[in-house]
């Protein structure tokens, strides 16, 4: 396989395996744990390596897993002793440990292949090098393997939890009451996200992982209001993401991990300006149409409200009307239009409006809301 | 359950009892109180939440909880179904701990205790009900969106089955949390303010809910605020200050002088003249267990 196919693979497999526990991450409001935890992965990994001696063991996995539980745990234990606030407990826990694993690496490890900038961008130009072979066999890149089994078992995991998580999520004190402890749940899913982190670490870096977890399922939440559409578009952004990073990378020839971050960010900015009901252009055009037909519920209380009055002859030109209500011409005509086309209004001449009897009726219901 | 049923103690179980779900077991002696709570104390960093608390529900009632901002009538609850951990005391439901019995329980939380943005429709929350019949892994089927579908219908929600949440109104919300408390096809149900932010139409409906519920044979415990109303919508009360004041029957224990202990001095709402006078074993100041 060329080396650019492979990369790209590693690519999509690394982007889709993050983005599915990135779902949840985001539902549940502790996107931020994802840093924590990415950064504090480390340390695991730089201790088990100086007990087992090979950066390709599995302890190294197991030990990174750990340190991500332990954080969580050291966040949650800090915060409920009240006497830190949740974002500052992450702040304090992470970096702690992170730099731990930065002097340890200074100081001991100087001779292996296991330095500061690969840990906080990764490498994954350079994961077609790094082999898996059995028997002499060549079975392809190890990350993509390693993060191949890592999406299997996101994928396996969230199916087999489904309901469990969602009701955890959405309803954690109806989840205890049925049975189906919080607790366990939560940290059984923190170990899942750190077992992510470990996997992507190698190919993304320790922050990059967070991007490809948060931002295609932040887009997926714009876009959609159903929870399964919204695992499959974040995988299918996150995917996006990793494919257009990686040939945006090529061509601009920079980091290839640094531009699929970019793209997962470039893909949140596109969705939240034109997401076609959430996003900033939709809300836009709603207030727009609201305040015109506002406008001419005004228009319609105001007509009924000189109805058979001796100013009626004035109040209900055109030309009045514009003073009167302080439209500008413009707006004058829009909200005109909107009132005939509902069937509210209906013009006298050319210069005067006059009430249909739904405009009556709307009007008077109107004003006793 | 018919009251011959009640008087026989004959046991329901299976299809008989109108159920979805094979709830564990047969259907409780009818002498066994729903809800007995010895000595409950809560404590909050050695702070007491609920000091002390002791209570006896009969099956078949509907008991409203009552008490000032900050009496701990949600932690009642709370601690009732192990989700605060409690300092001291006994709960037994149905005469059995919450673990043996947890199907039988339901719970309506709070409106506000969930983010009502979460990407889902009004059918999939009330699906939730189901989660603890069909327990870890099972999926819900077609039994389970039959009962979905009862429930809505209960509470005139079928039009918004397919409705995302976020797009509902706040009774419209708690209609959807009691559908969501039927579909457990409980004995046993604790709502936690179910007529906060409602308009009049929907508070109705779920008291009639309420009622028939309670007319089945199910016990109703709900965490209250307006005093006007209790007379109206509950059989019992329970006035919670911390401490335990007063709790029974309606008749007897919501009278002037136990809601000023409870809400120290001032009543906040103008009590009916009818209001029967203070039984006179209980002078104002002490704990009197009035029991049904």
């Amino acid at each position: 396989m060329p080396l650019h196919v492979e990369i790209q693979l590693v690519a999509v497999v690394v982007a889709a395996a993050c983005a599915l526990p990135g779902v949840f991450l985001v539902l549940r409001r502790v996107a931020l744990i994802s840093d924590a935890i990415s950064h504090s992965v480390l340390l695991g990994i730089v201790l088990a390596f100086f007990w087992v001696r090979d950066l390709t063991h599995p302890a190294l996995v197991v030990a990174a897993t750990a340190t991500g539980i332990l954080t969580v745990a050291m966040v949650e234990a800090l915060h409920r002793s009240g006497r830190v606030k949740e974002d500052a407990a992450i702040a304090l826990v992470f970096p702690a440990l992170f730099s731990i694993a930065v002097l340890l690496i200074a100081r001991y490890a100087g001779q292996i292949h296991l330095d500061v900038h690969s840990v906080l961008l990764g490498e994954i130009a350079l994961s077609p090098f790094r082999r898996w072979e059995v028997g002499g066999i060549d079975l392809g890149p190890r990350s993509l393997w390693m993060m191949g089994g890592i999406l299997v078992l996101n994928a396996g995991a969230i199916f087999l939890l489904w309901k469990e998580l969602k009701l955890s999520t959405f309803d954690p004190a109806l989840a205890a009451a049925l049975g189906f402890s919080p607790v366990v749940l939560h940290y059984a899913f923190m170990a899942l996200v750190s077992v992510t982190a470990v996997g992507a670490f190698d190919a993304v870096g320790s922050i990059l992982v967070v991007a490809l977890m948060i931002a295609p399922p932040a887009s997926a939440w714009l876009l959609t209001d159903r929870l399964t559409l919204m695992v499959g578009l974040s995988m299918v952004l996150a995917v996006a993401a990793a494919l257009t990073g990686f040939w945006a990378a090529w061509i601009l020839d920079v980091s290839i991990a640094g531009s699929m971050a970019a793209m997962a960010g470039v893909g949140f900015l596109l969705a939240f300006i034109l997401a076609p009901d959430r996003g900033v252009v939709a809300g836009l055009r709603r207030r727009a149409r609201q305040r015109v037909e506002f406008a001419a519920m005004l228009l319609a209380v105001h007509l009924l409200h000189h109805e058979g009055t001796s100013d009626e002859w004035v109040e209900t030109r055109i030309d009045h009307l514009q003073k009167h209500l302080r439209w500008s011409p413009d707006f004058a005509r829009r909200v005109i239009n909107r009132a005939e086309f509902a069937g509210w209004v209906r013009r006298e001449g050319r210069e005067r409006l006059r009430l249909t009897p739904l405009g009556r009726e709307t009007a008077r219901v109107g004003m006793t809301r | 359950m018919s009251d011959e049923m009640r008087s026989s103690g004959v046991a329901q179980t299976g299809p008989s009892s109108g159920r979805t779900w094979n709830v564990d077991g047969d259907a409780p002696d009818p002498a066994v109180p729903a809800l007995e709570v010895d000595d409950l104390t809560v404590a909050y960093r050695e702070q007491p939440v609920l000091w002390d608390v002791d209570l006896r529900i009969p099956q078949g009632s509907l008991t409203a909880i009552v008490g000032p901002n900050g009496a701990g009538k949600t932690t009642l609850i709370r601690a009732i179904l192990g989700l605060v951990p409690r300092a001291a005391g006994r709960v037994r439901i149905l005469g059995s701990v919450l673990e043996e019995v947890r199907r039988q329980v339901a719970y309506v939380p709070q409106r506000g205790s969930v983010d009502w943005d979460f990407p889902t429709s009004v059918e999939d929350v009330v699906l939730m009900g189901t989660y603890g019949h069909l327990g870890w892994f099972r999926r819900p089927g077609q039994r389970e969106r039959e009962a979905v579908g009862r429930a809505l219908e209960r509470v005139e929600m079928t039009a918004f089955a397919r409705r995302q949440i976020s797009e509902l109104s706040g009774g419209q919300q708690q209609r959807v949390f009691l559908a969501r408390a039927l579909v457990q096809e409980a004995r046993v149900h604790f709502l936690d303010e179910p007529f906060q932010g409602v308009d009049a139409r929907t508070e109705q409906s779920i008291v009639e809910v309420l009622h028939e519920l309670r007319d089945r044979g199910d016990t109703v415990v709900a965490v209250h605020h307006s005093l006007q109303t209790v007379p109206d919508y509950f059989d019992r009360v329970v006035l919670l200050n911390v401490r335990l004041i007063a709790a029974g029957p309606v008749t007897s224990v919501f009278t002037d002088d136990n809601l000023r202990t409870a809400y120290g001095g001032r009543i906040p709402y103008l009590s009916p003249t009818s209001s029967p006078p203070p039984p006179p074993s209980s002078p104002p100041d002490s704990r009197s267990r009035v029991e049904g």
